[in-house]
Order: C-alpha cells, then structure tokens, then sequence
C-alpha cells in the first residue's frame, strides 16, 4: 500500500521545504476560493493540471488513477449547478431542471475550481513526507511541537484504526445484527461502530501521551529536533516559479 | 478556566482523526446515494459537522471543538480530498467553539450541542457562498441548506450526545474528564 507512493524519479518540488510548499499553496488555494471571474479560474486549473501532471513525478498512469475522482467530483459539483443554478436566460427547461447562460458558467467556474484544489492538493501529498512536513512546521512557521507530536502521533495510529473497523464490520456481520430502517437504524450503525473504536482509540492515546509524559516531554519546552529542516535555494526558486505562473494565469485570462 | 493538558490535546486529535477515518468510510456511502438521492444526500451532510461539537461533548474543555475539527480535516486532506476540506474544517470548528464559548463552556446538552452543529452548517455555507456552490435557485438553495442543517442538528446534537452518553458507559471518560467533587467526598466516607 505504502510502496505505492513511491516517485518514479523525486523531481524539484521534492526539495522544496514542506512546510512553505504548504503556506504557499494554501495563499494561492484562498486566491482559488475567493475569485469569481471564469477565465482565471480556468487558467488556474491549468497551471495546477501541469504541476500535477508534469513535476509530481509519479508515472502517468498512476496520476490518471488519481484523476478519477477528480473528474467525479467535477462532474458532480458542475452537473447540480448546471441543472439547478439560478440564471435570467434560459437555454432549456423541463420541470424543476433548467439550463441558462448563466447556469453554465457557474458550473464551470465551479468545476475548475473543484480542479484545481484537487491537483494542488494531490502534488503537495505526492511530493511531501508526512513526518518532515511537521516538522518544518515546527522549525520555520514556529507550530508548538505538543500539536506536531500529537498530530504524527495520532497519524501514526491510523492503520489501527482501520483495522479495528474492519474486525468491527466482521464482528457484526458474524453476529448477525440487524438494524432498524430509518433515522434510528442510521443511529444504531453510527452507535455501533464509533463506540468500541473510539473507547478503545481514546485509550490508545491516553496511554501514549503518558508514556510521552513519563520520558520527559513537556510542552512548551525548548528543544531541538532529530530531523533539522532549513530553507534552500530550491525555495526561492520555488516560491518565484509559483508567483510567475500565477500571474502569467493572470495575464493570460485577462488578455486571452 | 480549565486548561488542556498534554493528554487532553493528543486525545482531541485522536478524536479528529478518527473521524477523518470515519468520515473517509462515510464519504463512499455518500457518494453511492448522491446522484439517486438528493434529499437522503443532504440528510447524511451532517456527518460532517458532527467531530468538534462530539469532542467538545466528551471533553468539555474549550479548545476541543475546534482543534479537533481542524484534525479530522487534515486527515481528510490527507486522504486525498484537497485542501479546500482544511478550510471548511477551519470555519465549522470556529464556529462550534464560539457558540459553546457563547455559553462559557458550561452546557453540554443536546440543544447547545445541535446549535454547534447548525453553526457549523451557517459557517460552511459562507464558505459555500464564496465557493460558488450557493449559487443555486432559491428553492434548491433553501431545500439544501435547509435539509443540511436539519441533519447538523441531529448528528450533532441528538446523536452526538447519544454516544457520548454510550462511551460515558464504558469507563473510558474517566480518564479524560477532571476529577468530580463528588468523588472527592466519597473517598472521606
């Protein structure tokens, strides 16, 4: 599962500081978020489809197993508005759908964005090491290390977790059980699962952050880290590359 | 006012994250009914909101709400759901923590639990309105919105409370909950 994630060759991006990939995407996603205009949107969406496609470094094959659901969760997103987004000129109407000029551009706009979310998010996942980038966190945005340990902590306990939904899922089923139809049966599903894994997870941390505790962890303290992370020359480089291509979509949407 | 410990954190994150798994489970049985059933669709939104207020419940610390929610959203970003969940994760925490912050972190019952729950509905769709998800017609707008915040009250408030009530049960809050003055004056007998 884990050897899945692995690069075909690791590309620049690789060496970009993780946690300024992070912020820098996350000031250009708010950009993403809060522009309205069509064009730009769509410019953006390419931008990201060529970081993705072109610097992630993953085989091509494994990056369009990844476009499925983004191209699902386009087509949902822009079919709804599409067919029940509010518009003055109708194209076409039968019963509560309608379709108007202004229906398609919402849908539009709304599906790349959905695109470009999508690409960002997975080449900053595809190019960082979950544990490094907490750690960057730690060191160059000055994150306190009692969220950064928790967080790798918790992290790390997640292939329990789902284990312990499946042995769940198999309990019931050997046993048989039956749920009621309904808002209840929904209730009892829900009760039925969370119960025994969230007993048995809290215990799980609880136990953790004793043995943390125990061996002298405190929060707040000064401390020095077993992974050092530092800015390069990659991360000027990065930063300039993504502030020129974004105003280059800019340009490019306002003068196309 | 009560402050989190280190274990109080690490539990609130724990929390977080094993609702991102959840969530991740939930999110399959989501998409199965989204396209045959819109109304069922909206009525299961409120998984969503559900992982600060049932924090919050379990706690009762200021703070879990919205640490908690921002954990079950990163693991969701994690998993491959981009970083705009991260955003909405931010807002509907947010806006759990002010409402119990509005009560002074003193009310733990299913009605303040389920308004928590329709904040975090309010909170994401602003979200939604920057977004462009809202621009919809105004029957769709309020059949959505309306529906969703029904549900966030009944995952948040209703069954939220619920299952606290049913881990309260097993023992394990009596690690996590401070001291009872009660306990305190039973041991004198």
């Amino acid at each position: 599962m884990f050897n899945w994630f692995t690069p075909k060759r690791e590309t620049w991006l690789f060496r970009v500081n993780p946690a300024l990939k992070f912020i820098v995407f996350f000031a250009f996603l708010i950009i993403t978020l809060v522009n309205q205009s069509l064009p730009f949107a769509l410019s953006q969406a390419i931008l990201y489809g060529i970081l993705f496609y072109g610097f992630s470094g993953y085989s091509m094959k494994k990056l369009l197993l990844l476009s499925i659901p983004l191209v699902i969760s386009f087509l949902s997103t822009g079919l709804t508005m599409l067919l029940f987004g509010k518009g003055e000129t109708v194209l076409w109407q039968w019963g509560l759908f309608k379709i108007s000029e202004e229906s398609i551009r919402h849908a539009l706009l709304l599906g790349s964005k959905s695109l470009s979310f999508g690409f960002v998010g997975f080449t900053f996942i595809l190019t960082i090491q979950p544990v490094l980038f907490f750690y960057a966190m730690m060191q160059q945005f000055r994150l306190p290390s009692k969220y950064a340990y928790s967080f790798i902590a918790a992290f790390r306990l997640i292939p329990a977790v789902t284990e312990e939904l499946q042995i769940r899922r198999n309990a019931l089923k050997v046993r048989n059980i039956q749920f009621s139809k309904g808002v209840k049966g929904l209730y009892e599903r829900l009760q039925s699962y969370t119960v025994p894994l969230f007993a048995q997870s809290i215990r799980r941390a609880q136990r953790i952050a004793v043995a943390m505790e125990a061996k002298q962890y405190q929060m707040g303290a000064a401390r020095t880290y077993y992974y050092p992370t530092r800015y390069n020359r990659i991360d000027v480089v990065f930063v300039l590359i993504m502030i020129g291509s974004l105003t280059l979509a800019f340009l490019l949407s306002v003068y196309q | 006012m009560k402050k989190l410990k280190f274990t109080d954190l690490l539990i609130t994150i724990m929390i977080g994250v094993v609702f991102g798994v959840l969530m991740k489970f939930w999110d399959d049985l989501y998409t199965v009914v989204k396209p045959i059933m819109p109304v069922a669709r909206q009525l299961l939104y409120g998984m969503w909101f559900m992982v600060g207020p049932f924090a919050f419940l379990l706690l009762r610390k200021p703070g879990t709400a919205f640490i908690a929610s921002i954990a079950g959203a990163s693991l969701s970003a994690f998993a491959g759901h981009g970083i705009e969940v991260l955003m909405y994760g931010f807002v509907q925490g947010l806006a759990a923590e002010l409402l119990f912050a509005a009560f002074r972190y003193r009310r733990y019952s299913i009605v303040i639990a389920g308004l928590a729950g329709v904040a975090s509905c309010l909170a994401s769709f602003g979200l939604d309105l920057i977004y462009g998800y809202a621009a919809l017609e105004t029957w769709a707008l309020i059949v959505k919105y309306g529906l969703r915040a029904i549900s966030a009250f009944i995952f948040t408030g209703i069954f939220a409370v619920f299952i606290v009530k049913a881990l309260e049960a097993t023992g394990v809050t009596s690690l996590i909950r401070p001291v009872d003055k009660k306990e305190y004056t039973m041991l004198d007998q």
